[in-house]
């Protein structure tokens, strides 16, 4: 299969201009301003085939951003190569963006003042849709995503919700074989988040598009991609499933204890103090949390224990979230 | 051809969007010619006291404003990058504008057109014939398309300044205040250059070229032989200059760092 995204060894450098502090600084700063570089992407390498999801991730400041700019064009790279569709995404700016489609979660691609319909009329024409496959393709994308009643409303009059299902179906309107979405569900009620994966997923099956997706929410990840491309400090610190992610980090599993007596801390410590095993307390809810390793006779034995010693109302059995094992990768570090 | 259909598509939509909103575009347009009536009031002032200026008769400096008024009217229709920075730059809306098939420079002056501005022409228009016939001019056929070249030309001097001092933006991260300083210095265009210094006449020919959005191409009607080839440089220089900025808008693009999120 065709590779839709390929990079090597991209990096972008931004300069950071410091201040001195002070009046005297300040004046000092009028004439020679200090400045380092600071690279956002620090060299790195992926690709991705045509018809894959992948979600990028990382913590603020981490590279996502910047690397999806330099994939969309809008960047120019510091060093390292991008061949996106065949194409330099920067060099061949206004060919290339034809081919992708971009939602960035923060920004609008609408017209605000004018209804909606309008915002995509002028988008067809901006993209040289036809009527065919404007009619074709777009009347599908209108009834999954819902968006009917909301076609004739000026933009600035719809909730968060409404507008991001507008802004995905205007990113589809030429039915681009990539599709960016940078944090695409951000701030978005339960509902519509399964309602945006469900049509992601449908899009991809049936276009077999290329969707590639940065998030904080891990649960559009785990929804929707089954590789992950991790980065921290600029650098791609895992490439590779999701599932493997999980598998490798996931040591530990955890049990949660609802008792029907008031319990302590110290106690559940004393009744297990034979195993290896860490005890946390939710506060609020009453509920004992077990952290174990993934062992079987291990999980038997600390529940037989716990059990044996107190009066129990509920027990819960978890595998570790993929946000907390994102989350351990991240206070760790990979090694 | 493209650019030309999506123009006019755009053209649709902003007149789609502004007869929503009747009441505002009747107080531009109000406040449009208030602003350029209080111009002429103030030429008119100054004849007051004085008969010549430098040699220029009121109705010709009159008649000078009058044509100044047309290329600014289609410069301010179309080349609203004055906040340029903020918008686009601060706020990040450029990314938008770059993830379009469309020419990133093209794509603001579509988003950005007030075409209610366009009424400063009929002003012009109207304060020339009134100038021109105190004067006692008279119409050759030639001259309604050597005043649509001038025009032209006088939209590009001015649209290419303003690009250019717009791109200053992709190098640089502070706001500048350059922007209603040169709305000022364009101005001074529409008085004849001569009143001024040699220094001043030089900026304003060949550095800020202000003067060939006003006083060099109205010349050329005014029969001022003397300024004839000035007049005739106006589409040139109109050319070049608008050449020259996109020139620098396009590497200054490559610059662009983008905002955070």
């Amino acid at each position: 299969m065709k590779d839709a995204i390929t990079v090597r060894n991209l990096k972008k450098e931004f300069k950071a201009y410091s201040s001195r502090s002070g009046l005297k600084g300040a004046f000092r700063d009028l004439l020679t301003r200090n400045y380092k570089i600071v690279p956002a992407v620090n060299d790195i390498s992926f690709n991705v085939k045509q018809g894959e999801m992948v979600g990028y991730i990382g913590e603020n400041g981490a590279g996502k951003s910047t690397t999806i700019k330099m994939l969309t064009g809008i960047l120019t790279p510091t060093s390292g190569g991008v061949i996106v569709n065949g194409m330099n995404p920067h060099r061949d700016r206004e060919k290339f963006v034809s081919t992708i489609g971009v939602v960035f979660g923060q920004r609008s691609q609408l017209w605000w003042d004018i209804a909606v319909q309008e915002s995509f009329r002028l988008l067809k024409k901006v993209y040289k849709v036809s009527d065919e496959q404007y009619e074709s393709h777009m009347a599908h994308v209108i009834k999954t995503l819902d968006i009917e009643p909301l076609l004739d409303k000026p933009v600035r009059k719809l909730s968060l919700g409404q507008r991001m299902r507008c802004e995905l179906a205007a990113a589809l309107i030429h039915n681009p074989p990539l599709l960016f979405l940078d944090e695409p569900t951000i701030g978005l009620d339960v509902l519509v988040k399964l309602r945006i994966r469900e049509f992601l997923k449908e899009i991809n099956k049936k276009y077999n598009t290329t969707i590639l997706l940065t998030t904080h929410d891990l649960t559009d990840i785990e929804a929707l991609c089954e590789r992950v491309v991790m980065l921290d400090d600029g650098k791609v610190i895992y490439d590779g499933a999701l599932k493997s992610l999980k598998e490798k980090w996931g040591e530990g599993k955890e049990i949660e204890f609802q008792f029907l007596e008031e319990v302590e801390l110290a106690d559940l410590n004393k009744i297990t103090a034979s195993s290896e095993v860490k005890w946390e307390k939710d506060e609020k809810k009453a509920i004992f949390t077990a952290v174990v390793e993934d062992d079987d006779e291990l999980i038997s034995l600390l529940i037989a224990k716990v059990v044996a010693a107190l009066k129990i109302k509920d027990i819960n059995i978890k595998e570790t979230s993929t946000e907390e094992i994102i989350r351990n990768i991240y206070d760790r570090g990979i090694s | 051809m493209f650019y030309i259909r999506i123009f006019f598509q755009y053209v649709a939509q902003y007149m789609k969007t502004r007869m929503q909103y009747r009441a505002d575009l009747f107080v531009e347009i109000f406040s449009d010619l208030l602003f350029q009536a209080v111009n002429l009031i103030f030429i008119l002032v100054v004849f007051g006291h004085t008969n010549l200026l430098g040699g220029w008769t009121r109705d010709e400096i009159i008649f000078i404003y009058g044509f100044f008024l047309v290329p600014y009217a289609l410069f301010s229709s179309f080349f609203n990058i004055w906040d340029f920075n903020e918008r686009y730059i601060v706020k990040g809306e450029l990314d938008r504008i770059l993830t379009r098939p469309i020419h990133s420079l093209f794509q603001i002056v579509l988003e950005r057109m007030e075409l209610e501005s366009l009424f400063g022409a009929v002003t012009g228009i109207a304060v020339m014939f009134y100038a021109g016939n105190s004067l006692g001019l008279k119409l050759s056929w030639a001259d309604p398309f050597l005043f649509l070249l001038f025009v032209l030309g006088g939209m590009l001097v001015y649209g290419g300044i303003f690009i250019m001092i717009a791109c200053i933006s992709f190098w640089a991260d502070a706001r500048t205040s350059i922007m209603p300083m040169m709305y000022n210095i364009g101005n001074y265009g529409r008085y004849p250059v001569d009143i001024y210094n040699s220094v001043i006449r030089f900026v304003l020919t060949w550095v800020l070229p202000f003067a060939f959005v006003g006083v060099y191409p109205a010349a050329f009607f005014l029969g001022k032989e003397e300024w004839f080839l000035y007049s005739f440089l106006t589409p040139v220089i109109g050319i070049v200059f608008f050449g020259i900025s996109i020139l620098i808008w396009n590497s200054g693009v490559k610059r662009y760092r983008g905002a955070g999120n």
